[in-house]
């Protein structure tokens, strides 16, 4: 897995971290159980403020989607929606407006975007066959 | 964290060398635990901010707090909670990179060992030679490992990697946040001054632009980038004359248009929107074109 921050996207470098480790999650590059990079090795690669990791690990915590155990560091969870449905389909929600929004800036129609959107879980199923096939054969 | 003694509390300082005034009406606060940066261009003022922290030099007008003490009336309280780099950093010439961190850990109560043998590691420093026989970055990495290893409250950093190569400004970087930061969270305060901005963007969390001595913007870094956005957009034809006051910059070039917003960024898309441009885009501004944005506007 490999974080890269980008300071002009305007998001909040916390948060990027947090999506990007969400994203490793969703593409499979990052498995349940794994560990995480620890934060002062993180940091110092990343060249952020070591706080900045931690609070984003701190976040995805108490989103569920990783663990701390104590001396150990921090670690993907198996299953890891703690969230009910109902508050997930929320939490995406405020994504996919998000996304329209600028698609409506980018002048992409309605068609274009959906499509776009078959394309783009095509390449992230076909990425966590493929994570998945690699585990097979380790 | 609101309510803890701000690490630092400056009000309305003034400070001037003789009729040169360096530094008019200055207010700023850092919170425990934040990395504060203090950017300006050269002779902005921020050598004169530091060293009244440090009772370097004593406040003309106004007020100057560190952890709620005042350095001109406990100057050795102070001193004892903060380390500091300086932009020029002097050692006695005879004496051993050894014998130097031997001397200067002598006024400290405490003193990290491993940390000082990471560091060692890290910048790959020769113990034995003398300090007079130090490049530039070398004089600058003994230094830092001076400031770290004390293991201070807070950690002042005056024009830490003007004049050293890319690869000692990257390390001495890698340094601040893994060996100094390494401490108890909301416990480990940066004040550094810079005009080196890039490098030291995804460290700072809150910044102040201070020129000729005054404050021109204090802002979270986040809320910064989130605020000042560059849009490009493109037509068929050539741009319309549109209303782009709330616009802090605009240039056009042929068919392009380019904008620079502070805040009215939403607005400045959705008009530009309206007249069905060719190509809509916008990112944010680093840190670096803020500082130069705000100077020149």
């Amino acid at each position: 897995m490999r974080l890269q921050i980008n300071f002009k996207s305007g998001m909040p470098i916390y948060l990027q971290v947090v999506d990007q480790i969400k994203a490793a999650a969703a593409s499979g590059a990052l498995r349940p159980g794994e560990a995480l990079p620890s934060i002062r090795p993180l940091a110092e690669e990343l060249r952020v403020n070591r706080n900045t990791i931690a609070k984003a690990y701190s976040e995805l915590e108490s989103l569920g989607v990783i663990e701390t155990l104590p001396g150990r560091g921090c670690f993907l969870k198996e299953n890891h929606s703690a969230l009910r449905k109902e508050v997930r389909r929320q939490l995406l929600v405020v994504e996919i407006d998000q996304a329209i929004v600028q698609a409506h800036h980018l002048q992409v129609p309605r068609n274009e975007f959906l499509e776009l959107i078959h394309e783009r879980m095509d390449v992230l199923d076909g990425k966590r066959r493929a994570n998945e096939d690699h585990k097979k054969e380790a | 964290m609101n309510s803890a003694t701000p690490a630092i509390q400056i009000e309305n300082l003034a400070y001037a060398y003789g009729r040169a005034e360096a530094v008019h009406d200055l207010s700023l606060t850092v919170q425990p635990g934040r990395c504060y940066g203090l950017f300006g261009r050269n002779g902005a003022g921020k050598t004169t901010t530091m060293k009244c922290l440090l009772n370097l030099l004593r406040p003309q007008h106004g007020k100057v707090r560190v952890f709620g003490l005042d350095p001109v009336k406990e100057e050795v309280a102070v001193k004892r909670l903060l380390s500091y780099v300086p932009d020029q950093v002097a050692f006695y010439p005879w004496m051993t990179v050894r014998e130097t961190l031997d001397y200067l850990a002598s006024f400290r109560p405490q003193w990290n060992r491993k940390t000082e043998r990471d560091l060692f590691e890290h910048f790959g420093l020769d113990p034995g030679q003398r300090t007079g026989n130090l490049s530039k970055g070398q004089r600058t990495q003994v230094a830092l490992i001076a400031a770290v290893c004390p293991e201070t409250d807070l950690l002042v950093l005056d024009e830490p990697t003007s004049g050293l190569d890319p690869i000692v400004r990257r390390e001495f970087i890698e340094a601040v946040i893994g060996a100094y930061q390494e401490g108890i969270p909301g416990k480990r305060t940066i004040l550094v001054s810079t005009h080196l901005i890039t490098e030291f963007e995804g460290l700072i969390d809150e910044f102040t632009i201070i020129d000729r001595g005054r404050v021109v913007l204090t802002l979270d870094s986040d809320q910064a980038r989130e605020r000042y956005r560059k849009i490009r957009a493109r037509f068929a034809q050539a741009p319309p004359e549109l209303d782009f006051k709330a616009a802090l910059r605009v240039r056009r070039e042929g068919r392009e248009l380019e904008l620079i917003a502070d805040g009215a960024g939403p607005g400045l898309l959705e008009l530009l929107q309206q007249h069905n441009p060719e190509a809509l885009s916008t990112e944010s501004l680093t840190l670096e074109e803020i500082f130069f944005v705000t100077l020149k506007s």
